[in-house]
């Protein structure tokens, strides 16, 4: 046994003393290094490949400038793609593009003369006298497709596999991380040598749907570190690319602690149905049809947790911020002065083409910024409807994922959707979703004595016991007030129009209201 | 549209006293201008290429054209150079000619400034001439 773990123990070590130690360059893409397992492997030959128009030259110059120092320049070959001329006038909007680095930092070199005029080998020659020259930690071809068409025009296969096999070999052996940026489609990928020789091939694409675009980047292969599969939506901006991984949030969560707070959510009788409070970290669902108070309660909570200290996001989807800091106003609740304070920030995410890991980063942003313990999200039907199509179609996958990627931050989540009242059932939400939260209250309205009057009921409360009560409420200048009595005279209340099983009280005689003004 | 704004030509002035103290005993006849031009070859070529340098100092001499129409006999060759500057001589004051070549310039760094901007430009030829002080195109604020 001792020999057998002696054994062991020495094969360890040999293949721990053996192994290499592979660093990571970053892409200078926010997010994107995260989905490449930690960055792009040094040395590594990549292609950078794509439709016309998925910022595959924008991914190419992020990554120079993430990169090139004068001591370690970046070589950019330009090959009858884009004019120099104007990739550098378009480049040069993006924040990242340092133009005091080209030159020394970032050098452009035009190729089109060579490829046009010469052959392969001329080619190869003319990179191989600017990177013996330069010695370069980056080399980017753009576009490698364009040498390999004007190559194929002439030579054969052998020999642009040749080439191919050259090319790389002496860009790694001359310790250059080196990308070849080309328009493929993904057919294309069958049979070339180019695609077997690569040890990383990023994928970009653009998804249409409807009225909709979407970038989307896909990591086909990438020798030597674990990237995250599947397809990662992109977004171009000022600042260049930004990356949303799938797995975005999911990853370095913090488990739930055992003994977790009650929270209040500022409506003291509701707390009490609640059985002391929200738990911190839970994700509560408010369900009701249009005008029950799902903001005000929003609101409500909000308010009640800067009062006390803690931080918040409402990440609203249909009403403007003004609205919810007049509604605030009438309840008598500030919102302005903690936004002012830094202590509460109102998101309005209302594009088209939004998609759930976008909005995720949005929220996490702001969580750090402001350290938030409590988040709204007004409503979930407002941020599908701010989706891309595409998104909307898996919306509940992604929603459990966002849900558990926002808790995972520590934060308690109170989100409102909006649901149809229906007379003879009492649905919770259209999208089947109340699985994915920890809490639920329903409000919805009853018709009684000839008034819609408005009740709410815990439906679950995954951390404890809660009140079975089906209680009335109104909504005052304080808000969302639980009324009493607590037990009512009715039946049938979650179907809507239910019966009386008490004696009918006398009613004040209310007052009819005023005749419109005659013209 | 001319880009030789007084802002260029005085840009261009610029580069052509700087060049022309550097070049008082090469005893050449090309007008200084047209050395800058040359001296910018190279770097502009590497960058967007010898096709893409013709492009441009065809462009330059179209709108040269109308301001100096002597210069329609000016052409670019093939390896970017300008020809058809010497035979000029006998017909054309030198003078003009050194108006014209310098306006060339002008539109030239006009040109560059408009597609990538002033801070590029000022880069690309401060790669020519790395000891000319060019700290901006504002007319004073550089050293002369």
């Amino acid at each position: 046994m001792k020999k057998r773990n002696r054994k062991l123990a020495k094969k360890e070590a040999v293949s721990q003393r053996a192994k290499v130690t592979i660093r990571k360059l970053p892409t200078g893409v926010r997010g994107l290094d995260d989905i490449l397992g930690g960055g792009i492997p040094e040395f590594s030959f990549n292609i950078i490949a794509g439709t016309p128009g998925c910022g595959k030259t924008t991914l190419a110059h992020q990554i120079v400038f993430a990169n090139a120092t004068a001591r370690k320049p970046a070589l950019y070959f330009t090959v009858l793609g884009e004019p120099a001329l104007k990739m550098l006038r378009y480049q040069q909007q993006y924040s990242f593009f340092d133009e005091s680095r080209l030159g020394t930092a970032v050098r452009f070199i035009n190729l089109s003369d060579v490829v046009l005029e010469k052959d392969l080998n001329t080619v190869l020659e003319e990179i191989i006298k600017e990177v013996t020259a330069t010695n370069p930690g980056v080399v980017v071809v753009d576009s490698f497709r364009t040498v390999v068409r004007k190559a194929m025009a002439g030579a054969g296969e052998l020999e642009m596999q040749s080439f191919i096999q050259r090319l790389a070999q002496f860009l790694t052996s001359w310790e250059a991380t080196s990308f070849l940026v080309g328009e493929y489609t993904v057919d294309e990928m069958r049979d070339n040598p180019l695609f077997t020789v690569a040890d990383g091939l990023l994928w970009l694409s653009q998804v249409a749907e409807r009225n909709s675009v979407v970038r989307k980047l896909q990591i086909y292969k990438l020798r030597g570190v674990a990237s995250v599969p599947g397809l990662h939506t992109i977004r171009i901006s000022y600042d260049g690319m930004q990356a949303f991984s799938r797995t975005l949030g999911l990853i370095g969560q913090r488990p739930k602690p055992s003994r977790r707070r009650r929270l209040s959510v500022g409506v003291p009788e509701l707390d009490k149905m609640m059985g002391g409070g929200l738990l911190e970290g839970d994700s509560l669902l408010i369900a009701g049809p249009s005008g029950t108070g799902k903001s005000a309660l929003a609101t409500q909570f909000i308010a009640e947790g800067l009062r006390k200290g803690e931080p918040g996001i409402m990440a609203i989807f249909e009403e403007r911020p003004k609205g919810y800091t007049d509604r605030a106003d009438s309840f008598g609740l500030n919102l302005e002065t903690p936004q002012q304070k830094g202590k509460l920030e109102i998101l309005y995410l209302r594009p088209l083409d939004l998609s759930v890991d976008e909005t995720m980063q949005e929220i996490l942003d702001a969580i750090k910024r402001v350290g938030a313990k409590r988040l709204v999200i007004d409503s979930l039907v407002g941020f599908e409807m701010a989706l891309a199509p595409g998104f909307r179609t898996d919306f509940r996958e992604s929603l459990y994922r966002m849900i558990a990627a926002l808790t995972g931050a520590g934060v308690t989540i109170l989100s409102t959707v909006e649901v149809e009242d229906k007379f003879t059932e009492m649905s919770l939400s259209h999208y089947t979703i109340s699985f994915l939260t920890d809490d639920i209250i329903r409000l919805r309205y009853v018709e009684i004595d000839g008034q819609l009057r408005k009740i709410m009921v815990v439906i679950k409360m995954r951390g404890g016991n809660h009140s079975k009560d089906i209680r009335e409420y109104v909504i005052t200048d304080k808000g969302v007030v639980v009324i009493h009595p607590r037990s009512t005279d009715y039946d049938g209340l979650t179907t809507g129009i239910p019966t009386r099983t008490g004696p009918r009280p006398s009613q004040k005689e209310e007052t009819p209201p005023e005749p419109k003004a005659k013209k | 549209m001319s880009r030789a704004t007084p802002k260029m030509r005085d840009f261009a002035e610029r580069l052509v006293v700087y060049e022309a103290k550097g070049n008082r005993s090469s005893g050449t006849k090309t007008p200084v201008a047209c050395l800058v031009i040359d001296k910018l070859r190279p770097q502009l070529a590497t960058l967007m290429g010898n096709i893409g340098f013709r492009a441009l100092l065809s462009r330059t001499l179209a709108l040269s054209n109308t301001e100096f129409p002597w210069l329609r006999a000016v052409h670019v060759k093939a390896e970017g150079s300008l020809e058809g500057l010497d035979e000029l001589d006998a017909q054309v004051d030198p003078d003009e000619i050194f108006e014209g070549c310098l306006v060339l310039l002008a539109q030239m760094l006009g040109l560059l400034v408009t597609f990538i901007g002033e801070d590029l430009t000022l880069r690309l030829v401060r790669e020519v001439w790395p000891k000319l002080s060019l700290n901006s195109l504002d007319v004073g604020k550089g050293e002369r």
